[in-house]
């Protein structure tokens, strides 16, 4: 039963955040006019590409932000969930709201659990 | 009308699952018993019998398959009801890395009682330890540990005292100092459910034994009821074909006409004395064909 | 709470006594020292250096921790059968999860201190300036131990210790990646794997060892934020852990 109890929960938590508009992954969300028309695919993709000059991986933006200062990442921007967070500041927004979204489903779900796994025990 | 007894223990009934989900097995089957107010009740059977099992459901470590449980009419996972039990596990270890006093306070502080340093000490000197009482639990010996769960149960003066085996290990005298120690409880109001392999113990001491074996209850009752009021008598008689001694048990009530019926047929009677029935008599015969 | 916060020092007491948690310590400040000997191009290189590996380092810190404290401590106290006094009269099971979770928690937490403060040390040694956010990016790594932590219980209660190790490690490692990395993962069903990286823990949020490191200016509300997200999940992993617990039979 209580098998069953953490099955419905993660069920019922996956239902929830699968209808989720945003994540993480603000360039799948941000508005168009914030976006590089080069890269529309956001970081994520763009990190992938290689510098062919030093054959090392690190993004376009990078290149253009950071050229003259060697093999260095730009700021902050090796960190995937916060980068948009410090490089991006209109993001910030929709990192806060994901963050309070997710930490309040989480917090209802753990009450939820201890007291119906208490209410079941106590029969 | 509240339910008054310590342990109400109705229809139980556990199975555990075997291993990759082929079916169960039967640990307990279908027991019924109740401990009243002030009994000292002794919970006997052999190894395997589902003694242990049965107080890990009293205590609710374990779940019953079917059946019900109350002590004092409540669940046993109520905290006001678990605050009236002390528990004396069945071989209990504790972290080594603390000392009985430290046991003691820390086991105080969690039951929200009120008690001192002091008490703590005058209680470990009443259990036998008291020179060990800063001593890490890493250098004590069995007894030793026995000694310090029974402190540990007694600290909260429980109205009920469940015992596991608790003088299983014990030399002579500590199970003389326990089955006082038990009987000193008992006289301050306290109920007893104590699971013993030792019939000695149970029969000095309990008023009321429960017998299991193979999970199912074998017999219950008073002390008097299990032993037998009626006075029994052992015959012996000399055979004539082999010349051996021949015993014979028979009641009070049939031992005259036992006796002529014997003269009559010029069998030679050597000894007529009273048989004394003890509970491991009543145990062997009511754990017959179920001893394993 | 006075059981859970009793409980909590006896356990607490119970970790300093013994010898893992000096041991885990012992390495981290070692490997720290290492990632300080490491010769540099210029100095303002090194100090990013330092930085940046070092927080990285105290990260792993936590997770080793995390499970070096944790991962033992209810098969131990099975084991050793201590569990049965205390579950069968003082303490209810939830009392018991959360004592030896705050306890670990202190003591995991104390120990991250001591590292930041190594760290700190280090970056003195070598007379680099020390980042004002190095203390709240530390607070940071702490809140994701605690996860971690939280974590190790859950499969404590409801795996064997040897998978605990593994099981952890691959969702510490899976917490760090990106949707779109792992979705990757199985590009094939990218619903599934989205909707599952939801639910999973983003570990990423407590990492901000790159903007200190480049001496970005971190707002307050961000730590808050995170922190809050953090002890969100931890909350929900703890309870999951104790649902599986509440329904064990204690053989």
């Amino acid at each position: 039963m209580i098998r069953c109890i953490i099955s419905m929960t993660l069920l019922f938590a996956l239902l929830v955040f699968a209808s989720c508009q945003t994540d993480y992954d603000v360039a799948e969300v941000a508005p168009s006019e914030h976006l590089d028309v080069e890269h529309p695919a956001g970081p994520e993709q763009a990190e992938d590409e290689t510098c062919e000059e030093c054959d090392s991986e690190h993004s376009i933006d990078e290149q253009v932000e950071d050229s003259h200062a060697g093999h260095n990442h730009a700021q902050g921007s090796r960190n995937h969930g916060t980068q948009w967070f410090f490089n991006q500041p209109w993001a910030a927004p929709f990192i806060w709201g994901k963050l309070f979204r997710d930490a309040a489903i989480f917090l209802v779900l753990a009450v939820a659990v201890f007291i119906i796994s208490g209410r079941k025990r106590r029969k | 009308m509240a339910d008054t007894h310590p342990i109400q223990v109705v229809n139980l009934r556990k199975h555990f699952p075997r291993k990759r989900g082929l079916g169960s097995v039967k640990a307990i089957s279908d027991i019924s018993f109740n401990v009243e107010q002030g009994e000292i009740v002794g919970f006997i059977g052999h190894n395997g019998a589902g003694k242990t099992t049965t107080i890990k459901c009293i205590l609710g470590l374990l779940k019953p398959s079917e059946g019900r449980i109350t002590l004092w009419g409540n669940s046993p996972a109520e905290s006001k009801v678990r605050n009236k039990i002390g528990y004396v596990p069945e071989n209990p270890d504790y972290d080594d890395s603390f000392s009985p006093m430290e046991y003691l306070s820390m086991f105080a502080d969690m039951r929200g009682l009120s008690g001192m340093g002091s008490d703590w000490l005058k209680l470990l000197k009443r259990v036998g330890l008291s020179k060990w009482e800063t001593t890490g639990i890493r250098q004590f010996s069995k007894g030793m540990r026995q000694r310090l769960s029974l402190a540990l149960a007694l600290q909260s003066n429980p109205e009920l005292l469940i015992m596991d085996e608790p003088t299983g290990g014990l030399d002579p005298i500590a199970r003389k100092e326990f089955r006082e120690i038990i009987i000193e409880e008992n006289k301050r109001g306290a109920s007893i459910f104590l699971s013993s392999h030792i019939l000695s113990d149970v029969e000095t001491i309990c008023d009321r034994a429960v017998i299991l074996a193979g999970g199912k209850l074998m017999a219950e009752g008073s002390m008097a009821q299990l032993l037998g009021e009626e006075n029994l008598y052992r015959i012996t008689v000399l055979s004539r074909k082999t010349g051996e001694e021949i015993e014979e048990t028979i009641p009070e009530a049939d031992l005259q006409s036992r006796i002529d019926h014997l003269r009559r047929d010029n069998l030679q009677i050597t000894r007529v004395e009273m048989a004394l029935k003890s509970l491991e008599d009543v145990f062997i015969d009511a754990t017959a064909g179920d001893s394993k | 709470m006075k059981a859970v916060f009793t409980f909590s020092l006896m356990t607490l007491r119970m970790l300093f006594r013994r010898r893992t948690i000096w041991g885990i310590l012992l390495v981290i400040l070692l490997a720290l020292a290492a990632i300080a000997s490491v010769p540099s191009f210029d100095v303002s290189n090194q100090g990013r250096f330092i930085l940046d590996f070092g927080l990285f380092g105290i990260e792993l810190g936590a997770l080793l921790l995390a499970l070096g404290l944790a991962a033992n401590l209810y098969p131990r106290d099975k084991e050793t059968r201590t569990l049965m006094p205390l579950i069968a009269v003082p303490l209810s099971r939830w009392q018991y999860l959360l004592g030896r979770f705050f306890g670990a928690a202190l003591v995991q937490a104390a120990a991250l201190l001591v590292t930041c403060l190594g760290l700190m040390l280090i970056l003195l040694f070598h007379k680099l300036p020390i980042p004002g956010d190095l203390l709240p990016a530390t607070v940071l790594i702490i809140v994701e131990g605690w996860f971690l932590l939280s974590t190790v219980f859950f499969f404590s209660f409801s795996t064997s210790p040897p998978l605990n190790w593994p099981l952890t490690t691959m969702l510490f490692v899976v917490s760090q990646m990106s949707v779109v990395e792992f979705v990757n993962i199985l590009p094939s069903a990218p619903g599934l794997m989205r909707a599952v990286r939801m639910l999973l823990p983003h570990a990423d949020v407590f990492h901000i060892k790159d903007p200190i490191a480049h001496g970005f200016e971190i707002e307050p509300v961000y730590f808050f934020i995170a922190i809050f997200y953090g002890l969100c999940y931890s909350a929900f992993m703890l309870s999951l852990a104790l649902a599986v617990f509440r329904g064990r039979d204690l053989k």
